[in-house]
């Protein structure tokens, strides 16, 4: 049948629209049944209702962690510091090692395409990929147990979303400078340093800024694993029963990062 | 005596490309203001180019005081370069810098590695960056970023750039089509004024026929990569410019 | 002539330059590069002492490559790729993607009534319900996934219900905020068409906003999709059930062979899971 020289009839419009709605109605029938096929698998099966109990129950375990440990209050100052100082530092250094791979990773200035672009391509995936619980576990298993290891698992797992970002603003850049300075017998080094840098710095700062705030959520938990900071502390609260005490740990943790999102936003106002 | 000689020139985009320029031959001389006419698509905008090779020509021969451009390696293109001032259609400044840094700029040709990370120019250099300023009439928009000026200043910030590099060829790739009427003259005016004061040949590749009458001795007129006119500008009649434009008529 | 080096021979114009006036300039501006110079200092400050607070092993940091270097190729070279292939593994990572999927929907449904409330032009109470449904949001996305985790841990036991609870979580932080944002920058003329002709707030967001903003919070479904998992991936770390579980098991029992081989799977997955995502979405905008 051919519906573009021949003008369609009523059938035709029904019969495709007929068409279209199987086809759209066998999508949601498979989306419905993985649904409840994982929720066969997660829920029904998977779980011991004997154990959680009734609703009473479960209303009875949640309501230990109603309340503050004041005791706990003025431990936490050490802790609060640190993890912020392991969210900044860590930034940083993601910056730093982010360098080399956005300049790789931009397709009009990486230095040999064949081989560097693909290599900075495959340090942002594997970056972005591994969780930061896993990167702490592998730096803490090189570096030993604190600070340190947080703040490689954090500068490492940000390299990715920094330099993809970052890459992008300079492959968007606007190529009028950059002829400029090439015209009047600038060097690369030069046309990076007037004709590029100066396009892309405010937005490299917004994604640094705007992965710090990350970053800061994610130092708040590297104690898990033993890389310091209020993790730590929200573990050993955990570990003896102590459910006020992780309540207080969770709104400290909440301070710093409403904290940290009054900053952001501040400075990537100021920035524009 | 001919400053600038190009002869034969010939370029095209990509290896497979369509030719852009088909032979071009012409002499620049030393008390010059050179015009390039023709309509758009002619390869003004890549004749420019070829000449500071921002663009490769295929074959032909560029000769600029004696020297053989197209035989220059990039060190020394680079040092060629700087002596070939460039003012551009859309300014081409640096947006998010100073006034005065972008007029700075011009100077980068000379200046090392380090001073330019850290921007340090010695004092004859924003000597004559200030002077240049108060020349194009800027002197109150100093320590401003170049994006907050109007398009007339910021032409006027692009010829100082241009003239810090101490040129001894000026190149004008369309310097008032983004422009109305009135700043086009201005900036025209100052560009030759300098230019004559300062004994520059200036090259300019302009779309506005009747600023080409006004301002250039001489002219060339391209069309479709083809020179159709070569002569001094009372040369310049309607049945050449019918000539030149007839593509642009259909 | 045959010179080549360009310079020397040019004859060089330099009138400008030389009328002897002499002008004032100085990139020092005083109360502005002052302010500046007193912010970075600052900055350099604060980093400086976080180094020495932190009691960070400057001296190490350079042979540390090596010896991650030398980590890598002793303990965890060769993976153990027969165990990423046993039935048990699989089974996990079957359990992971469900969860994920299960995770990132049920968050999703939240998020689209949630998004819809802490959405300025368009919440049913600007004064009210607005700044509960923007703390909500924001509330689930400060909390990491991994604490979410532990609590739902605590409260269910163990197992993929409290997994599934915490992505939930998760899934509402991160689209929440993202399906809001994109509802306050809907065109509002087609809200205003309803609300003119009588319509109430159920009818306003789903006949004035909802189509508005149809391709675009399919986009952020599949982003959001392709987020849980990874995080999914990890959440068995502290007894949530899927591929983390065997991962915790195996640190603990420091077999880092097997260890290296799971990271294997996790980041093949999760490349797989990116392609997906990215393919989907290219599918979904160009589908309008």
């Amino acid at each position: 049948m051919q519906t573009s020289s021949v003008p369609l009839t009523v059938d035709d419009i029904v019969r495709l629209r007929r068409k279209k709605q199987t086809v759209q109605f066998g999508f949601y029938f498979i989306l419905f049944i993985l649904v409840l096929w994982s929720i066969q698998a997660t829920v029904i099966d998977d779980t011991d209702w004997e154990r959680i109990g009734s609703l009473a129950d479960i209303g009875k375990s949640v309501s230990h962690f109603i309340g503050i440990d004041f005791a706990l209050i003025p431990n936490l100052l050490g802790p609060t510091i640190e993890t912020f100082m392991i969210a900044c530092i860590g930034t940083i250094l993601g910056l730093i090692i982010c360098l080399p791979a956005m300049w790789f990773g931009a397709l009009n200035v990486t230095p040999y395409k064949p081989i560097t672009y693909p290599l900075a391509r495959i340090a942002m995936t594997l970056s972005r990929s591994i969780h930061e619980i896993v990167w702490a576990l592998i730096f803490v298993s090189a570096v030993g147990l604190g600070a340190f290891a947080g703040i490689l698992a954090i500068a490492v797992r940000s390299l990715g979303f920094i330099a993809k970002m970052s890459a992008e603003a300079i492959e968007n850049i606007d190529p009028k400078p950059v002829e400029a300075i090439r015209a009047m017998g600038g060097s690369n080094l030069q046309v990076m340093l007037y004709g590029i840098m100066p396009q892309v710095l405010p937005v490299i700062l917004g994604i640094v800024i705007f992965e710090w705030e990350i970053n800061i959520r994610r130092s708040a938990i590297l104690g898990l694993v033993g890389a310091g900071g209020l993790g730590l502390v929200f573990f050993r609260q955990m570990n003896t029963f102590n459910y006020p005490g992780v309540t207080t740990v969770i709104l400290a943790i909440f301070g710093l990062i409403v904290v940290g999102e009054i900053t952001s936003h501040y400075s990537r106002k100021a920035l524009n | 005596m001919a400053i600038l000689e190009v002869s034969e020139l010939r370029s095209r985009y990509s290896s497979r490309g369509p030719e852009i320029l088909k032979g071009i031959s012409f002499e620049v001389e030393e008390d010059d203001f050179f015009a390039i006419i023709g309509p758009s698509g002619a390869g003004k905008s890549t004749l420019i180019r070829c000449i500071n090779r921002l663009i490769e020509p295929t074959s032909g021969s560029i000769n600029l005081h004696g020297i053989d451009v197209l035989s220059l390696n990039a060190t020394e293109l680079r040092k060629m370069r700087r002596h070939i001032g460039m003012i551009f259609q859309e300014f081409n400044l640096i947006d998010r810098m100073s006034v005065m840094d972008n007029v700075l700029s011009g100077r980068l040709g000379y200046v090392g590695a380090i001073r330019s990370i850290f921007r340090t120019f010695n004092n004859h250099d924003i000597q004559r960056a200030l002077e240049l300023l108060e020349r194009v009439g800027l002197q109150d928009h100093v320590d401003k970023r170049a994006d907050q000026l109007s398009g007339g200043q910021r032409q006027r910030v692009g010829i100082a750039r241009a003239l810090m590099q101490e040129p001894n060829l000026l190149l004008l790739d369309e310097p008032t089509s983004a422009l109305d009427p009135k700043i086009s003259r201005e900036v025209m005016q100052l560009i030759r004024t300098i230019a004559t004061e300062l004994k520059v040949p200036v090259l300019c590749n302009i779309h506005d026929v009747q600023l080409a009458k006004e301002f250039c001795n001489k002219i060339i007129g391209l069309q479709d990569g083809i020179k159709m006119f070569d002569g001094p500008t009372p040369s310049l009649d309607q049945s050449s410019l019918d000539e030149i434009y007839s593509m642009e008529v259909l | 002539m045959a010179n080549k080096t360009g310079e020397h021979n040019l004859p060089v114009h330099s009138s400008v330059g030389g009328d002897g006036v002499h002008r004032e300039w100085s990139r020092f501006k005083f109360p502005r590069s002052l302010i500046n110079y007193g912010i970075l200092l600052g900055i350099l400050l604060f980093f400086s002492y976080s180094v020495y607070y932190l009691n960070i092993p400057l001296e190490r940091i350079m042979g540390m490559f090596g010896r991650l270097g030398d980590l890598m190729a002793d303990r965890y070279f060769p993976p153990d790729m027969d165990y990423i292939v046993d039935l048990g593994y699989l089974d996990a990572i079957i359990e992971t993607i469900q969860m994920a999927y299960l995770g990132s929907l049920f968050g999703l449904l939240i998020s689209i009534v949630l998004g819809w409330f802490a959405a300025h032009n368009v919440s049913p109470s600007p004064k009210y319900i607005y700044p509960i449904a923007r703390l909500l949001t924001m509330g689930c996305r400060s909390v990491h996934e991994m604490i979410w985790a532990i609590l739902f841990v605590t409260i269910l036991g163990f197992g993929l219900l409290p997994g599934v609870l915490a992505l939930t979580m998760f899934s509402i932080g991160f689209s929440g905020k993202l399906f809001a944002e994109e509802i306050e920058s809907i065109q509002m003329g087609q809200v205003e068409a309803i609300r003119a002709m009588g319509g109430n707030h159920l009818q306003v967001f789903v006949y004035g906003v909802f189509p508005q903003v149809r391709v675009a919070f399919t986009g952020i479904a599949i982003y959001t999709w392709d987020v849980a998992f990874r995080a999914a991936t990890v959440v068995g770390f502290v007894g949530a059930g899927g591929m983390g579980w065997y991962l915790k098991r195996n640190v603990m029992q420091i077999e880092t062979e097997r260890v290296a081989a799971i990271l294997i799977s996790i980041v093949g997955l999760v490349v797989i899971s990116e392609f997906v995502s990215a393919w989907a979405r290219i599918r979904v905008s160009k589908a309008k």
